[in-house]
């Protein structure tokens, strides 16, 4: 009996074959695996004979999301800033998405980075990707040369290792916490649907840290990202992150120092966490992608518990639902503002 | 010969003459390079630490000089060295791959007064690898899990302590002062041959890319189809720079902030936009690909046509932490098969 | 600033007001024409909308060495251009949060509406803001130092 991986790997691959051989898209973009065990390679088939090399398990971490919006311009006829834009539809572009990466997608069509009719989205539902960084963990980090997969478990092996290891203990933090598991855009799906996970704590990360007084909320702050090392691979994992110039490579205002010191780091994180206020799915691309190990994600989830209590939305679950930062309304929450407060005073 | 209670008693003392680190395990379980204090010793797990040593030769960020910001004042913009580091250095535990990238990184540094200042500063005592880890590759690279380059005393570990042998003259001078050291005993003599044998067979065979490589055509490496599938792949961010004891470049700026100012070098990587972007706004490197290629082809073609060895040493850090894979020995392989 | 300074019983907090043009900064002008008495630890940037007014903006200043930070704009529904303070108030409440959720304390980022004929509410803010800040003391976290 294959595995439901197994089996995924398998439909998608006759999925992508067919969309490549028909002509519909002009490339497919999934993931392969390479010569690492638990990393795999965001992958574009162009022909139909790659569609052989897709593969699907438990370790597609990052957000393919990411990939789409330069892949479909790499497609593009070349044209200046200010040449019109081409006419004629434009070749599209085949992708695998979970729930959270299709939900990017809808953020990226409504953020004008993509257009919906380029992209063929083939939808999978997710059972959760695996944290390279927790299984290390499991096996007190002894070196690891290869991992098997079952529908429950992993098998990981090394010199002088041999663990089997619960699946679902090694399972991301984002996952694990995750609610709409389903894609919210697809043109097709592999499997079923699963419906909303009914997840009780899916906050508890956040609300551990906003228990703490203000001082040892700071600490755990700066011990948490205190390893950065400024490489930027949580921004350029990110879906999110497109701007042309990012605010760390401005320079006249400079935002932020562009070494490795405290208060430039602090500012770093601050600002790109902040950056996806509102936009953010919890896809766990920036922490997956982290040579160090920090948790970031728990920044932008904070920032995602309050944008759905103040606001009461979620991002990327519709195409017609606004953002929730780029939209208000007349009686929005607005204790915070001082002079607000003065008026309750003075009743 | 010293058994782990005397090196500990020599660490000890040198303490109070150089600043000592090794690599320690982090709280959230990587090896990583910490300050040893009182004797410690480092924890002797096998493999290379996160980071590379270049963080002691190449400081991120080294403070060039500094300066008044304030026109009225009387020594306005009038430059002063800053305050340097001023006891030695002792990096206990170093890997040989991370040892040989300061003799590469020395190359094209030959002449940088910091660079070299730092080197002068720092003294290594390496320990043998006993085994190789999957990642590892630095006997395609021109090194050896027991090499001497760049070290100041090389040590092989033993269970109960660790044998002791002077590279430079200035580890032999750095060893007298350890005193009591014990002669080997038949077994220890062994275990050190053992190790001297068996750890470059637990690595991959040989190879000596760097002459191929240097015969080949600069054209039809750089035009090779592979960088595509490459460039799809990579997201750009600058890990396997960062993380690569032999990236050295660096960008400098000035800052100034509340009346001082200082001229400050760090870190850059060649995977960012911004390396390459010109005042015109034009960038010879603005796309991806180009950025991918560039990386490899200096360390695999540009370093060895220029320098002679590979701008590696195959410590396997960007392999090992690379977020999409991006394997440098497969683009190894991929250059040699042109 | 130095331990000198952050030692002395007579410290005077520097504070960033980010002001929009159209009604705090104007309230700012009617509290002075109108001699209110507030504390003279405000620095004024004028700025033309709240909306304008970004994160970077205050972790700048208080990357640079400011005590406090104050963003003041026009009150719901009175914007210049209509909405811009409802954008800002949906940033700024989020961002308030997310700055005490790090660990930055409650009352260093301070947030206003204030029309341009309330000089006194200005006053009154400033007041407020100034003896906020000296409660906390000297900013420490995110300053930048060499």
């Amino acid at each position: 009996m294959p595995t439901k991986n197994e089996s995924i790997t398998q439909e998608l691959r006759q999925k992508a074959r067919h969309l490549l051989e028909s002509g519909q898209v002009a490339a497919f973009l999934g993931y392969t695996s390479g010569s690492v065990p638990m990393v795999m390679k965001p992958f574009v088939a162009r022909k139909p004979e790659d569609a052989e090399r897709l593969e699907w398990n438990s370790f597609c971490v990052l957000n393919l999301a990411n990939y789409l919006p330069p892949l479909l311009r790499s497609f593009e006829p070349p044209r200046r800033p200010n040449d019109p834009p081409p006419e004629g539809p434009l070749p599209k572009v085949g992708v695998a998405a979970t729930g959270c990466w299709s939900r990017n997608m809808v953020v990226q069509v409504q953020e004008n980075q993509m257009e919906r009719e380029r992209v063929v989205i083939i939808g999978i539902s997710s059972r959760g990707m695996v944290d390279r960084k927790k299984v290390l963990n499991a096996v007190n980090h002894a070196e690891i040369t290869s991992v098997k997969e079952e529908d429950n478990s992993l098998l990981v092996k090394g010199p002088g290792l041999e663990e089997e290891i619960n699946r679902w203990d090694v399972i991301r933090d984002n996952c694990q916490t995750c609610v709409h598991p389903d894609p919210v855009i697809f043109d097709e799906m592999i499997g079923q649907l699963q419906g909303d996970r009914d997840i009780q704590d899916r906050f508890r990360q956040v609300e551990e840290i906003e228990n703490l007084s203000a001082q040892d909320r700071w600490q755990w702050f700066t011990s948490e990202i205190d390893s950065c090392i400024r490489c930027y691979a949580c921004r350029n994992a990110c879906p999110l992150c497109y701007c042309p110039t990012c605010f760390v490579d401005d320079s006249r205002p400079q935002w932020v120092g562009k070494s490795r010191e405290p208060v430039d780091t602090a500012i770093f994180h601050i600002l790109r966490a902040y950056h996806c206020a509102g936009r953010c799915t919890d896809c766990g691309s920036c922490e997956s992608a982290c040579p160090m190990g920090i948790r970031m994600r728990i920044l932008t989830k904070k920032l995602q518990k309050d944008v759905l209590d103040l606001y009461g939305t979620e991002a990327g679950m519709s195409i017609q639902q606004p953002l929730p930062l780029s939209t208000y309304k007349m009686d929005d929450p607005q204790d915070f503002v001082l002079t607000e407060s003065f008026k309750g005073e003075k009743k | 010969m010293l058994d782990n209670k005397d090196f500990s008693a020599w660490l000890s003392r040198l303490s109070d003459s150089h600043d000592i680190y090794g690599p320690k395990k982090t709280r959230k379980g990587m090896l990583e390079w910490a300050r040893l204090e009182g004797g410690q010793l480092p924890d002797p797990e096998p493999g290379v630490p996160k980071s590379s040593i270049k963080t002691f030769y190449f400081p991120q960020p080294e403070t060039l000089f500094e300066f008044s910001a304030r026109p009225k004042k009387e020594d306005a913009f009038r430059l002063h060295e800053p305050s340097r580091h001023q006891n030695p250095r002792l990096l206990i535990g170093v890997r040989p791959c991370d040892a040989r990238s300061v003799v590469l990184n020395s190359m094209p540094y030959q002449e940088d007064p910091y660079f070299q200042e730092n080197r002068r500063n720092t003294f290594l005592l390496g320990y043998a690898c006993s085994q190789g880890c999957s990642t590892c590759f630095c006997t395609w690279t021109g090194g050896s899990p027991v090499g001497q380059d760049g070290l100041d005393i090389l040590a092989f570990l033993l269970e109960d302590g660790l044998v002791l042998e002077p590279v430079t003259e200035r580890g032999e001078e750095l060893l007298e002062k350890a005193g009591s050291a014990r002669d080997l005993t038949r077994a220890q003599e062994q275990k050190v041959d053992e190790i001297r044998q068996k750890a470059p067979a637990s690595l991959p065979e040989e190879m000596e890319p760097a002459p191929r490589l240097r015969e080949k055509e600069l054209m039809a490496l750089y035009d090779a189809p592979f960088w595509q599938e490459l460039s799809d792949s990579c997201i750009n961010c600058g890990t396997c720079t960062f993380l690569c004891p032999t990236c050295y470049c660096f960008d400098i700026q000035d800052e100034t902030l509340r009346g001082r100012g200082r001229r400050i070098r760090y870190w850059d990587s060649c995977m960012f936009p911004l390396f390459t972007l010109h005042a015109s706004g034009h960038n010879p490197r603005g796309e991806k690909i180009k950025r991918v290629r560039n990386r490899f082809m200096h360390k695999l073609k540009y370093f060895p046509d220029r320098f002679g060895p590979l701008s590696c040493v195959g410590c396997g850090r960007c392999v090992r932490d690379c977020p999409v894979n991006i394997d440098i020995r497969q683009v190894m392989k991929e250059l040699l098969a042109i | 600033m130095n331990d000198k300074a952050k030692n002395q019983k007579d410290w005077e907090p520097k504070i960033i007001a980010f002001l929009c043009n159209w009604c705090s900064y104007a309230g700012a002008d009617l509290a002075g024409v109108s001699r209110y008495q507030y504390p003279p630890s405000l620095r004024i940037v004028r700025v033309p909308c709240s909306g304008r007014v970004s994160a970077n903006m205050i972790l700048d200043a208080l990357r640079s060495g400011a005590d406090g930070v104050l963003v003041s704009g026009c009150h719901p529904g009175d914007c210049h251009y209509i909405s811009g303070n409802y954008y800002a108030r949906r940033r700024f409440a989020v961002l308030k949060n997310f700055l005490e959720f790090i660990g930055i304390e409650p009352g260093r980022v301070n947030f206003s509406w204030i029309s341009a004929s309330e000089g006194e509410q200005f006053a009154e803010v400033a007041k407020e803001v100034t003896s906020r800040v000296k409660k906390l003391g000297p900013a420490r976290h995110l300053v930048k130092e060499f």
